[in-house]
């Protein structure tokens, strides 16, 4: 096991430099005159190409890139063209907020979409159809429509949440609670439909197996069968689906932060790549592939410990 | 089981959370949450631009103060004297101002400033380009030589430029970037303010001046105006500025909100290639004024803005003394002339121009409108989709377009709007001028704008009729509240100047 996860992260580091390469030649690309953009369009051209080589802007690319790579290697990723914030300190603020989102909402789906899918998948019949509906209607409503629908009704109409704003665990608790509820709702939607589908398939599957036929010939009661056997061994492409879930949760709080107005990871990718503020944009990229490589190993991690099988392959 | 006993346990005491939600987010009694679309990029006054400005006012004071109405009031300057060839500005500065450190604020600061803005870099760097020298007289003295009179000089020293900082901190290198250092209202609140996401603002103790009536103030910056405007609706933003005419339909039916109307932009073609450098046809003025007939500037309005706004001909604004209300309807839409204007042009088969279409700015229904009216009379209007940064690289630095179409700021002061429009520059990049403008300048630029109203008419109407502009309309922007603050629109400047909020009531 050890093994496995040096040789992942040692692919990982891999990955991360192949990537910050495309990254940055892909930015370096449709040219944005980032001068042009700081100092207005009415700027004479001279102002603008001398803010452009205050910035480094007017070196080759690969020259660029490698100054980047140089100070990214020791920790220093710079400061905002844009706002002049610290990148560290820019992301570090706002990565709580999205954390918030994507752990909640992945708590959130876990447990409802294994109850779900685990209730449609042993009990089938009516339930099972009310589920599989659900699960289509989940999955068919579009995020934005859903989130405006929740924020409209529960925020501006029946004042129960705010509208907009983050506020963190360390100043209200409570506050935090009533600023992520509204988005972590909005979020969970489509999420628990996808993974509920997911989990009922999987039981269904593992209730055929001869094992728990044999299970049942012993006599072992019903709900010791579902929750000891049948899930554990029908959690595996479940969790598979979570943990895809979970990284794709980065793209979906990227509307879900706009609406709710929540200064997150995903608004700021947003406004900082249009602007094309390089330091920023670097910055997120390679800790959002840090993010999915860790999660990935996660994921593969418990499966493993899940299923034994798994972890020769 | 446990595990869903925890989440029903959460979502229940959200539920009950979300009924004192309101106790907990509600800002305290005086304190201002105001939303805005703008990043500045930092808080040194060498950055300060536009919209930004507000972020910049809370910190730092001007040397003159720029009123709601476009007045000027004394701020750090108590007086200020042109010389009777408009080629010197004597400045009478306060003697009891203090920076936070303890620093006295004396001409000498005002000397350091200026001298730190021409050369910084900024987007206003330019506007002290005709200050030749800045000369301390003594303490509280200081005269700006000019090199050629600029009527726009006060309005220059109202913003940007005119803002003080500590001249102590100009040697610690980016320091003012983060940690502003002035003689404002107020103070940044380092602990509280979360750069690029919300920026709060504390009362400044033994600040010199009238006190401002928030104890707080604390800017909060969005990327779109759906979460500005539910916050508006449920109080948790106390005031903002709504351009877009849907989110003003959605927010203006809402018991709570208060809205005041004011036209800022102005929307239109800016034609740049008069001399015909890019697109030949455009270098004989009846080509321009058929472009001006083609266009359906009524529907456009109704259709694009919903009817929010005011049709015109015109680039000065209705607060500038160059204003004409006439001018504003001088085109009329009518396809026949315009036609008969190309004939006579030697154009009747038509020809073809080529535009930047910046999606930002120019809509699918405007870009297809424009492209509908200017069709049925032979031009056919070929828009170039480029994303933003391209297309402002091919503009300004290659000058490979013959205009663009912009959303202009209007400002009241005349030569600000000669300087952006008129004189060689970004938006007359290929310098073009001629005789009537040749002789008009130089006597609108010897005085001020009240004393050369009639000539900056002249112009103005000379700028009309020989079609150097393609103006849509002015666009109506809608200041909201939730009805806590009473919001003066600011003359010069699309959103409010600090100073311009009020508890209502």
């Amino acid at each position: 096991m050890l093994s496995f996860i040096l040789r992942r992260i040692a692919a990982g580091v891999a990955l991360l430099f192949v990537i910050s390469l495309l990254s940055y030649t892909l930015l370096s690309i449709p040219h944005i005159d980032v001068g042009r953009q700081l100092l207005g369009q009415g700027a004479p051209q001279d102002l603008v190409d001398a803010k452009n080589a205050a910035l480094g802007l007017d070196r080759p690319a690969m020259v660029q890139y490698l100054d980047w790579l140089a100070n990214a290697v020791r920790g220093d990723f710079g400061t905002s063209w844009f706002t002049s914030e610290n990148v560290l300190r820019a992301i570090a603020n706002r990565l709580p907020v999205t954390l918030s989102l994507m752990i909640g909402v992945t708590l959130v789906t876990a447990v409802l979409s294994f109850l779900l899918g685990v209730w449609a998948g042993v009990r089938r019949g009516a339930v099972d159809r009310f589920v599989q509906v659900f699960a289509v209607v989940g999955y068919a409503l579009p995020g934005f429509l859903v989130t405006l629908v929740i924020v409209l009704v529960f925020a501006v109409r029946l004042g129960w949440f705010p509208a907009i704003g983050y506020v963190g665990p360390s100043q209200s608790f409570t506050g935090w609670l009533s600023t992520v509820t509204l988005p972590i709702v909005s979020l969970s939607v489509g999420s628990i439909a996808g993974v509920a589908q997911q989990v009922r398939g999987s039981v269904i599957d593992v209730m055929r197996q001869d094992y728990v036929r044999t299970l049942r010939a012993r006599g072992l009661p019903p709900w010791r069968i579902v929750f000891v056997h049948v899930v554990r061994n029908a959690s595996a492409p479940a969790l598979a689906v979570l943990g895809m879930q979970f990284v794709g949760l980065l793209g979906g709080a990227v509307l879900v932060e706009q609406i709710f107005g929540l200064p997150g990871i995903g608004s700021m990718t947003v406004t900082y790549t249009t602007r094309g503020d390089i330091p920023i944009i670097m910055a997120l990229v390679m800790f959002s592939v840090i993010g999915v490589i860790l999660i990935n190993l996660v994921v593969d991690v418990l499966i493993g410990w899940l299923n034994p099988k798994a972890r020769i392959a | 089981m446990k595990r869903s006993a925890a989440l029903i346990a959460m979502l229940a005491a959200a539920t009950v959370l979300a009924g004192c939600s309101g106790t907990d987010s509600a800002p305290p009694a005086r304190a201002l949450n105001i939303a805005t679309m703008t990043l500045p990029q930092s808080l040194d006054p060498n950055d300060a631009n536009g919209s930004a400005l507000p972020f910049f006012q809370a910190v730092y004071d001007t040397l003159v103060k720029r009123e709601p109405d476009g007045r000027y009031s004394p701020m750090l300057a108590s007086e200020w004297k042109f010389s009777d060839d408009q080629t010197e500005l004597a400045l009478t500065l306060r003697a009891d101002v203090k920076f936070d450190d303890g620093t006295p604020f004396t001409a000498q600061a005002v000397k350091a400033n200026m001298e730190r803005f021409r050369k910084g870099g900024g987007a206003q760097a330019k506007t002290l380009d005709d200050v030749k020298a800045i000369e301390v007289v003594d303490d509280t003295h200081v005269t700006l030589k000019l090199s050629q009179p600029n009527s726009a000089m006060l309005y220059y020293l109202s913003d940007a430029a005119g803002l003080m900082a500590n001249p102590a901190d100009f040697a610690k290198g980016e320091a003012l970037k983060t940690r502003p250092n002035g003689t404002g209202p107020y103070e940044l609140d380092q602990s509280q303010t979360v750069i690029g996401t919300k920026w709060v603002f504390n009362r400044a103790k033994g600040y010199w001046g009238a006190k401002l009536p928030y104890d707080t103030i604390t800017i909060s910056y969005f990327d779109n105006e759906t979460a500005i405007v539910n916050g508006v609706k449920t109080g948790q933003v106390n005031a903002a500025l709504i351009q877009e005419a849907d989110q003003q339909i959605s927010v203006e039916g809402h018991p709570n909100v208060k809205t005041t109307k004011q036209d800022f932009d102005f929307q239109g073609i800016l034609l740049f290639d008069r001399a015909g450098a890019v697109t030949p046809e455009l270098g004989d003025p009846r080509v321009r004024q058929a472009l001006n007939h083609a266009i359906d500037r009524e529907t456009m309005l109704a259709k694009i803005r919903q009817g929010r706004g005011t049709v015109t001909s015109q680039v000065f604004g209705p607060a500038t003394s160059a204003y004409k209300p006439e001018l504003d309807t001088y085109y009329t839409f009518d396809q026949n002339k315009a036609r008969d204007l190309l004939k006579a042009a030697g154009h009747a088969d038509g020809f073809t121009l080529k535009l930047p279409r910046i999606p930002a700015i120019v809509s699918e229904a405007l870009a297809a409108s424009l492209q509908t009216d200017l069709a049925a009379v032979g031009v056919k209007l070929v828009w170039d989709d480029v994303d933003q940064g391209s297309a402002v690289q091919r503009i300004f630095r290659d000058r490979a377009f013959s205009g663009m179409v912009m959303n202009m700021g209007q400002s009241s002061t005349d030569w600000v709007v000669v300087g952006e429009l008129v004189l060689p520059g970004a938006f007359n990049m290929f310098g073009y001028t001629d005789d009537t403008v040749k002789r008009l300048l130089p006597t609108i630029q010897s005085k001020p704008a009240a004393a050369a109203k009639a000539d900056l008419q002249a112009l103005n109407e000379h700028l009309v009729k020989d079609g150097w502009f393609l103006p849509f309309y002015r666009m109506t922007y809608l200041h909201v509240s939730d009805g806590t603050v009473t919001i003066a629109p600011q003359d010069g400047m699309a959103v409010p100047s600090i100073y311009n909020y009020a508890p209502a009531g």
